[in-house]
């Protein structure tokens, strides 16, 4: 059946401002990067991709994105097995205090990121660990780790415990049975939360300001610093190489598990 | 006939041999604490965050000496007497309260239309697009896609131009109490329809096909309909976008132009402006407990929505 | 003192570097060639990490003290962008930790820098060869021996567009309460700068500086009304070239850059004063020795009048050292005093002062700015 003409106008409106409002900025950056003047104009004055040619010799940009993927790849290499244990035992067994859980492990959501930052400074700082880039993996992880525990429950959440009663009564033993049937199952969550996790770190500055030095700045903070000194079009480059990548990301996640994957239903 | 040896691999042969090992370390008397030791690790982790919370909590205690520039040894309740009276710190947080009320009620008003469009269109590749066109802007960081901004409603910038094309003198449209909020909207459209969308996929659209054959128009059917029905999404929404708001950093201090601190930037104005570390530590740890509370009521009242980690039992 | 132990000849230190010094000056060699001679240095780290502000000033730096630095001694420079109020939590931590500090030299202002000094977390800087030959500027005021040291000074002028003001420069603060300019002027968003003008703008005198500042915070009042856009460094550039105000109480070399890309700026000290204030460059403690050593010896070059001249061209401003000439366009401007009377209108308040008061001040200007 075809929906009314009044309904139709209605939301379309809704979601044209929606859709305008998302990608203003990226075009904006797109088109700014491109420029040929000294200052981020746009409409940009004069075509040129001297800006690119300027971020792919800045070796100081190379290596703090270096760093961030390493930071990145430390992130997501932790929260896979935690984040997944942790959504299984959420999603399928019967815990105790399980809302007081939840609420202790939203915590990286309502503690905000300034707070977080500085506690995990201080902590890590006892521990005599800064400078290095392990400590800014683990704290990218705690602080995002609620998306890949929500992405693993809701894929776990699908699951059907008959699956698994099935596998036992068949004689499947324990272990068999979670890496056979409940991993294979969850495994779309999986993917997604460390997809997210990874783009996550990736763009993490607030929490890394506080965590990094010189010798260890990565990608994000270098551009907030710039950014805060001097504007210059080189700034819309990377965040255009940014944008490049997190297109290749979405696109891996569609052909891995499809991105209907986050309209799945609770 | 196959040999009984090569009928038993090698697979088999290492799994029986690693379940001898999870029934030695885990015997099946402790079957029940099973989630428990699967929860251990993300605990342990997140205890991370509350360590560097009582370090907060251990400073907020202690006020500063401008005169050697040290936390004072003994612990008092100064900073918090301060934070409560003193005007400044009300007009923040009144300014981020309201703040971040108004900006989820826009969100959510903007969201719901755009996650219905998604979910509800019967072609995949509007599906896609729409995706698409969400998850982008969402992995830029805050302070590009806020710079943008700053391009396009500039004095010089494309909206002020638009608008010279009408006659109309260009107006401030930065730098003022709406242009953080409609920054904020703008940030936190992406996780408000993410969180909306699973909610509606749950609605069978025979649903408000049946409504309609009984009468009723589009605008009924959302209001007793669809509505009700996706009250988990508008919770869980709701809860994301009104704890990341009510916490952000970067967009009251790129959009507000210097007026319009928000709670955050107080904080980091008390670390590395004053270098008040006990006054920014008290702003942290009360700015955690109305979090914390606002999650926690809303926990007990409604659930947690589609922000739900654990399964509610069918 | 680490220095006791490199010299193996037993002269007395002082005279021993301050005949370093006139030898080194006078056949022409940097004290670093000369001393290279007879004393054996500490090992050369791979590089020392100076702390500066982006853009304009770290590639005025750059040109004037670092590459010349790493072209004598073979050590390389990497200048971390990281702003200087961010930095000082992670060095003053890393201090208290007993950690190594994540740079070896800080490019600061004086009031931070004094921040730091107080709270002891700054090496001693007396015995720097070069300081004979600084000007007074050079010591910090108010703080013992040289904890951090000085170099160069700067004024917070009134930055102006001429076009906005057709009936010529302005020549007070109280001309910034004109109704044209309402939302078309900017401050800097902790009020640095504009404090003490204020106090005189607003009826009061300098000398109830810290006591009375209420003339300060009525002028302040009245300066809200005009809706101030609030800002950093970089802000007033970027404003200035958008056309989103038309007069700023900013450092000169903001204004400067903003005319360098094109954009037709003028600045004035008005009639009740511009403050004047200095920047310059510590050590923090818990560095390896040879680290300090190397560290000591770039600020040591930075006060050497080549490179003093080279970095200050780049910002427009005033130095420490005797002899500099200042760049063309600035040569009689406001925002380049050399001579005593250029100093009779700028207003200098001592760092201690400043440090004391500082979080009140700051927290009187946010609630009168945000209220």
């Amino acid at each position: 059946m075809t929906d009314s003409l009044g309904k139709t106008v209605v939301l379309w409106l809704f979601v044209a401002a929606a859709l305008i409002t998302l990608s203003a900025p990226t075009i904006v950056v797109l088109g700014a990067s491109f420029t040929a003047g000294n200052i981020i104009t746009f409409p940009p004055d004069g075509l040129s991709l001297k800006w690119y040619g300027a971020i792919a010799q800045a070796s100081d940009l190379r290596q703090a994105f270096v760093r961030s993927l390493i930071v990145a790849t430390i992130c997501t290499v932790i929260a896979i097995p935690v984040g997944t244990l942790a959504g299984i035992a959420l999603a399928k067994y019967r815990v105790r205090f399980a809302r007081s859980i939840q609420v202790y492990l939203l915590l990286p959501f309502t503690i905000p990121l300034i707070g977080s930052g500085i506690g995990m400074m201080l902590v890590f700082g006892e521990m005599g660990a800064l400078g290095r880039l392990w400590p800014v993996g683990i704290a990218c992880c705690v602080i995002n780790l609620p998306f890949m525990i929500w992405a693993v429950t809701a894929s776990a959440s699908n699951l059907s415990p008959d699956l698994e009663l099935a596998a036992a009564n068949c004689g499947a033993p324990p272990l068999q049975r979670f890496l056979y049937i409940t991993l294979p199952a969850v495994l779309p969550g999986v993917i997604t939360g460390s997809l997210l996790m990874f783009i996550l770190a990736l763009n993490e500055f607030l929490v890394s300001l506080l965590l990094v030095d010189a010798r260890s700045v990565t990608l994000p903070v270098q551009i907030y610093n710039s950014i805060r000194s001097i504007i210059t079009p080189d700034l819309a480059a990377i965040s255009v190489v940014f944008i490049a990548c997190a297109g290749l990301a979405i696109a891996l996640l569609d052909w891995l598990v499809g991105l209907d994957i986050f309209l799945k239903s609770k | 006939m196959r040999t009984p040896r090569a009928a038993y691999p090698l697979t088999w042969r290492v799994m029986d041999g690693l379940e001898r090992v999870a029934a030695a370390l885990w015997p099946a008397r402790f079957q029940r604490g099973l989630p428990y030791l699967m929860l251990l690790p993300a605990v342990v982790l997140v205890g991370l965050l509350v360590l560097g919370l009582v370090q907060i909590g251990d400073t907020s205690l202690r006020t500063l000496d401008t005169s050697t520039f040290l936390m004072s040894e003994d612990y008092t309740l100064a900073n918090y007497r301060r934070v409560l009276t003193e005007n400044f710190f009300a007009t923040v947080a009144g300014r981020s309260l309201m703040g971040a009320v108004i900006v989820t009620a826009v969100t959510l008003l903007f969201a719901f239309p755009y996650a219905y469009v998604m979910v509800r269109t019967s072609s995949p590749a509007l599906r896609k697009v729409l995706l698409v066109a969400l998850f982008l802007p969402f992995f830029i960081g805050q302070v590009v896609r806020a710079y943008g901004w700053l391009i396009i409603l500039g004095n010089q910038g494309m909206v002020n131009e638009a608008l010279g094309l009408v006659g109309v003198s260009p107006m401030r449209l930065l730098y003022n109490y709406p242009a953080v909020l409609f920054g904020l909207v703008q940030y936190m459209l992406p996780f408000a329809v993410l969180m909306l969308a699973p909610a509606l996929t749950a609605i069978p659209a025979e649903l408000e096909a049946a409504a309609a054959s009984l009468g009723a128009g589009w605008v009924k059917t959302f209001r007793h309909v669809v509505l009700p029905l996706s009250r988990p999404g508008l919770i869980g929404a709701g809860l994301v976008v009104v704890t990341l708001s009510l916490t952000d950093f970067a967009i009251p201090a790129i959009l507000g132009g210097g007026t319009q601190d928000f709670i955050a930037n107080a904080i980091y104005d008390q670390f590395f402006r004053t270098s008040d570390q006990g006054l920014g530590a008290t702003l942290s740890l009360m700015l955690v407990a109305v979090g914390s509370i606002l999650v926690g009521v809303v926990f007990l009242l409604f659930g947690a929505g589609t922000l739900a980690m654990a399964e509610a039992r069918k | 003192m680490s220095h006791d132990k490199f010299l193996s000849i037993p002269i007395r230190r002082r005279t021993l570097l301050a005949s370093m010094a006139a030898a080194g000056a006078s056949a022409g060699l940097s004290p670093l060639g000369a001393g290279r001679a007879f004393a054996q240095e500490p090992e050369k780290p791979a590089e020392i990490i100076v702390r500066a502000w982006g853009g304009s000033w770290v590639d005025s730096l750059k040109a004037g003290v670092s590459d010349s630095f790493t072209k004598a001694t073979g050590i390389a420079v990497r200048h971390d962008l990281t702003e200087d109020n961010e930095i000082q939590p992670k060095v003053w931590a890393a201090v208290a930790q007993n950690r190594v500090p994540p740079i070896h030299v800080n490019w600061d202002t004086t009031t931070n820098a004094t921040k730091s000094a107080l709270r002891g977390v700054t090496e001693d800087l007396s015995d720097l060869p070069n300081l004979a030959n600084t000007t007074d500027l050079a010591k910090p005021v108010g703080l013992d021996g040289y904890p951090i040291v000085n170099t160069y000074g700067y004024v917070y002028v009134l930055a102006y567009r001429p076009s906005a003001f057709p009936d010529g420069p302005p020549t007070s603060w109280k001309d910034l309460l004109d109704p044209k300019l309402k939302g078309r002027i900017a401050l800097y968003n902790d009020g640095i700068g504009f404090h003490f003008p204020a106090q005189v703008a607003g009826g009061g005198s300098l000398d109830d500086i810290p006591g009375n500042m209420q003339p300060a915070w009525d002028f302040i009042s009245q300066i809200k009304a005009q809706q101030p856009l609030l800002g950093e460094d970089p802000d007033f550039t970027t404003w200035f070239q958008k056309g989103e105000i038309d007069a700023a109480c900013t450092i000169s070399t903001n204004a400067r850059e903003a005319k360098k890309n094109g954009i037709e700026l003028a600045w004035v000290v008005p009639e009740e004063g511009a403050k004047f204030d200095t920047d310059g460059l510590w050590i923090p403690k818990g560095l390896p020795e040879n680290e300090l050593y190397w560290a000591k010896q770039y600020i040591n070059h930075a006060l050497t009048q080549e490179a003093q001249q080279v970095w200050l061209d780049g910002l427009g401003l005033p130095g420490v050292v005797p002899g500099l000439t200042p760049p063309a366009d600035l040569v009689g401007d406001p925002s380049y005093p050399t001579k005593d009377e250029d100093f009779e209108h700028l207003i200098r308040i001592s760092a201690k002062v400043q440090v004391e008061n500082e979080s009140q001040w700051f927290a009187k200007f946010k609630e009168i700015m945000q209220g």
